[in-house]
């Protein structure tokens, strides 16, 4: 008892430093960033990713907030971190191209059993905010034309922060409720300078910045039902509106985004002893949107993905589920006035470290999808893993 | 135990390829928008000319900081550009005491027993600086009054608290000539002064505060530049006596007089000279802008200007020819300092300089001589900022008075002028200003 107590307090306060961590801001993973509110980061774990999942419906354990209802099913304390690399590469308009690289940690949450049912907190992405953007110009300052260079970089992200409950109703159902908190700042800074560097202008840089900080509330509620061969899921996240509040030495105003409601709903089917069939959807409507932005435009973030898991398969002696998938979601926010999508052709295994009697204390879940996003000006192709670990019983 | 233990080893093995994905993207790099629809409004930048009544006032011109003695140097003038004389005193070092000389035998030794023959006064010239393209005649003179190297004038010898002695012949007193000599340019930087026996033995006093050499220019029309003095020496040690050997005896301090000593300007801009000059002036960057045509057809008028928006700030002065006796004849450095407290001046304390350069705002020397009108800029955008403020960025009262000054006090002899207030060509505030709409979320 005193080394599984010793155990619990290491993996809680293991918990708590990822919290701070994931805490941090979400770093940038698209150019789409610039347009609007900036790109959906969607809180999935690697199993999710693998299976082109919106992150509901899938069977076994898993910690996502966009499946509230699921998490009554965990039956024991359970973690799940996640880390999210891609490797993104770019081309666009005017023959001009490149690539970038970055990470996040889209997602951490703990659930515990209490009260029956399984209470969880979970951290995770919303809105990844993080670009730059330089703009050479001239100027005459009196003494003939100087060159200017305006460089602008913005630094930010929305996480949210979710408290939820879910409990068994009876063999079938389960039900679950989450609150969500949004969080997160943005930090938006131009800076003019004057000459370049072989021409070291007297003049000094000018900076206009501003920083806010994002506030809102979400209600997350849902359910799902498990038949013969067959779970269903559904859940609804309602938000709040999406508040930016400036810092006080910022000049710019505060700003209210509306947010939508979201819909999912998802399904998995066993085809044969140990074949899964997965489909999902997520309808959001972000239109309303478009009132609240100064620039960017705002559609539609509805998708589907469809996916695939073998769970027969086996590595290194223990159980090793490969999975296929497919996903179609679009961006809620674009530079023209157009539908961006993003797809992927995803892949991936789990890997079983640690099962006693059943139980799988540790696994780790792997994903690497290949996507595109592409708008009428701007076609991204990128590469993105998913590497997620779940530990339970502590 | 066993499971826990097995579970903790799985955890860290799934944690090391945490580690490991994590690493393989871990070099963030943030993406670079193609689309300068995703920049935030445009600022604009605009150059303004404040006129000095706008911006300026109280301007006032002090003399008399350090002495001619701090130069290190030594000028010598007869009535030239029809007004100007000016003499070099200086102190004879001490002589020297030992020598080691090689005796009878051959041996190297030091001998304290020496008798000094006689010797040469050698002057040395700033070649550049010195106006004289042809020779000229210089006369030495052994100087027979007490006269305090700091102080001494061309009117007096002695001119500190309680103690102010003219000399009993203004420009150095009465002297007991010594030797002529000619320099020429043309051969070389350095004029030499026999010395006898009997003059050598006079200045080896050196308690004696009447004891001191003045150098002036019997020509009449040139200004030179005397950069040092030597006085060698001939001496017979007494362990060898059949050769005279040389020695050097620096001097210990000099300075020099002048006459006539110029008034401060009425109406203009002084900066520099020996003692220095410095012109100190109030200033107060406009808060708001309004009724300028250029500005106020690309910002809307009036404008509440914000230090942020001082990319660029300097005092514009124009260059007017100083007076001809003073003109300088090497590059001018200017230097721009707050004075912290103007009721105390002229001895005010000055701030920290708010020119960049360690060595100022160089200007040439035709600007105040052959190519007067000449617009020099001294930028001291911080202080601009911190003025509109109203105070810097430990949170001290920013001080609304600037001294304009040479970057080194005294330098030289000579002083820059520049166009005061009410002239066609007065001074005016540049500012530079960069004006763009706040950042706001997209």
């Amino acid at each position: 008892m005193t080394t599984l107590a010793t155990t619990t307090r290491r993996v809680v306060a293991a918990g708590l430093v990822a919290v701070a961590f994931a805490a941090e801001p979400a770093h940038a993973q698209s150019l789409f960033n610039a347009a609007g509110l900036g790109t959906p980061v969607e809180a999935l774990d690697g199993r999710a990713r693998a299976m082109g999942s919106v992150g509901i419906g899938l069977p076994g354990r898993s910690i996502m907030p966009t499946d509230p209802g699921g998490l009554a099913r965990l039956g024991i304390s359970t973690g799940v971190m996640a880390a999210s690399p891609s490797w993104v590469d770019y081309s666009a308009a005017g023959d001009r191209s490149g690539s970038f690289q970055g990470n996040r940690f889209p997602l951490m949450g703990i659930g515990y059993p209490v009260l029956g049912g399984m209470a969880s907190i979970q951290i995770g992405s919303f809105l990844d905010q993080t670009y730059e953007v330089t703009r050479v110009g001239e100027t005459d300052l009196g003494d003939g034309p100087v060159r200017t260079s305006d460089a602008f970089v913005q630094d930010g992200a929305v996480s949210n922060v979710n408290l939820g409950f879910a409990r068994a109703l009876g063999e079938r159902y389960t039900a679950g409720l989450t609150i969500g908190r949004y969080a997160g700042s943005l930090d938006r800074t131009l800076e003019r300078t004057y000459g370049d560097e072989t021409d070291a202008a007297n003049v000094d840089t000018y900076i206009e910045s501003g920083v806010w900080s994002w506030t809102g509330w979400s209600l997350t509620a849902g359910g799902s039902a498990d038949f013969e061969n067959l779970r269903v899921a559904a859940s609804v996240q309602i938000p709040t509106d999406l508040t930016g509040t400036a810092s006080a030495e910022t000049r710019g105003s505060d700003e209210r985004f509306s947010l939508p409601t979201q819909y999912r709903v998802g399904a998995t089917a066993s085809v044969g002893p140990s074949v899964l069939v997965h489909g999902s959807a997520v309808l959001s409507d972000w239109s309303d949107t478009q009132g609240q932005l100064n620039t960017g435009f705002a559609g539609s973030g509805s998708g589907f993905g469809v996916g695939v898991e073998l769970s027969r398969a086996r590595l290194l002696g223990k159980d090793a589920p490969l999975r296929f998938g497919f996903r179609r979601v679009g961006l809620p926010f674009a530079f023209e006035d157009e539908s961006v999508t993003e797809r992927t052709f995803s892949g991936g295994f789990g890997l079983v470290l640690n099962e006693t009697a059943g139980i799988v204390l540790a696994g780790v879940d792997l994903s690497l999808e290949r996507g595109l996003r592409s708008s009428a000006t701007l076609t991204e192709n990128f590469w993105r893993a998913t590497l997620s670990l779940l530990t339970s019983g502590f | 135990m066993s499971v826990l233990g097995e579970h903790r080893r799985g955890t860290a093995i799934a944690a090391l390829g945490l580690v490991a994905v994590f690493g393989a993207g871990c070099e963030e790099q943030t993406p670079v928008s193609l689309d300068d629809q995703a920049l935030p409004g445009s600022p604009i930048t605009i150059t303004v000319e404040i006129p000095w009544s706008e911006f300026a006032s109280n301007l006032e011109v002090f003399g008399g900081y350090g002495s001619a003695e701090e130069i290190g140097q030594g000028v010598l003038a007869e009535d030239f550009a029809g007004t100007l004389d000016a003499r070099t005193l200086m102190r004879i070092g001490s002589y020297p005491r030992v020598a080691t000389v090689q005796d009878t035998t051959g041996a190297s030794r030091p001998d304290s027993t020496l008798t000094f023959l006689g010797g040469r006064f050698v002057a040395f010239f700033d070649t550049i600086e010195s106006t004289n393209t042809a020779p000229v005649t210089l006369a030495l003179g052994a100087m027979t009054e007490e006269w305090d190297q700091t102080t001494a004038s061309w009117d007096f010898a002695v001119d500190t608290i309680n103690d102010q002695r003219p000399w009993t012949e203004v420009g150095g007193g009465p002297v007991t000539a010594i030797a002529q000599a000619i320099w020429d340019p043309a051969a070389g930087d350095t004029a030499v002064f026999v010395l006898d026996s009997a003059q050598v033995a006079a200045w080896a006093d050196t308690t004696d505060l009447s004891v001191g050499a003045r150098i002036e220019i019997l020509d009449a029309g040139e200004r030179l530049t005397l950069t040092r003095g030597v006085v060698r020496l001939d001496a017979r040690p007494s362990s060898n006596p059949d050769t005279i050997i040389e020695l050097s005896a620096v001097a210990r301090g000099s300075t020099f007089i002048y006459s006539p000593f110029p008034q401060p300007p009425p109406d203009g801009v002084r900066i520099g000279g020996a003692p220095s000059w410095r012109t100190i002036l109030d200033l107060d960057v406009p808060a708001i802008i309004d009724g300028i045509p250029e500005f106020c057809a690309v910002v809307a008028c009036p404008h509440t200007l914000t230090p942020g928006e001082i990319s660029y700030a300097a005092l514009v002065l124009t260059s007017r020819t100083t007076e001809a006796a003073f003109q300088p004849t090497d590059s001018i450095r200017l230097d721009v300092r707050p004075v912290l407290n103007r009721s105390a001046m002229p001895k005010s304390p000055l701030g920290a300089s708010l020119i960049a350069s360690l060595f100022g705002r160089s200007v040439a020397p035709e600007a105040f001589g052959s190519a007067p009108g000449l617009e020099i800029e001294i930028p001291f955008t911080g202080f601009a900022r911190d003025r509109l403020r109203g105070t810097d960025a430990a949170g001290n009262p920013t001080p609304e008075t600037l001294a304009l000054l040479s970057v080194i006090e005294p330098f030289s002899i000579t002083f820059a002028s520049f166009e005061g207030p009410q002239s066609a060509a007065e001074p005016y505030l540049r500012l530079v200003l960069t004006i763009g709409p706040p950042v706001e979320l997209p």
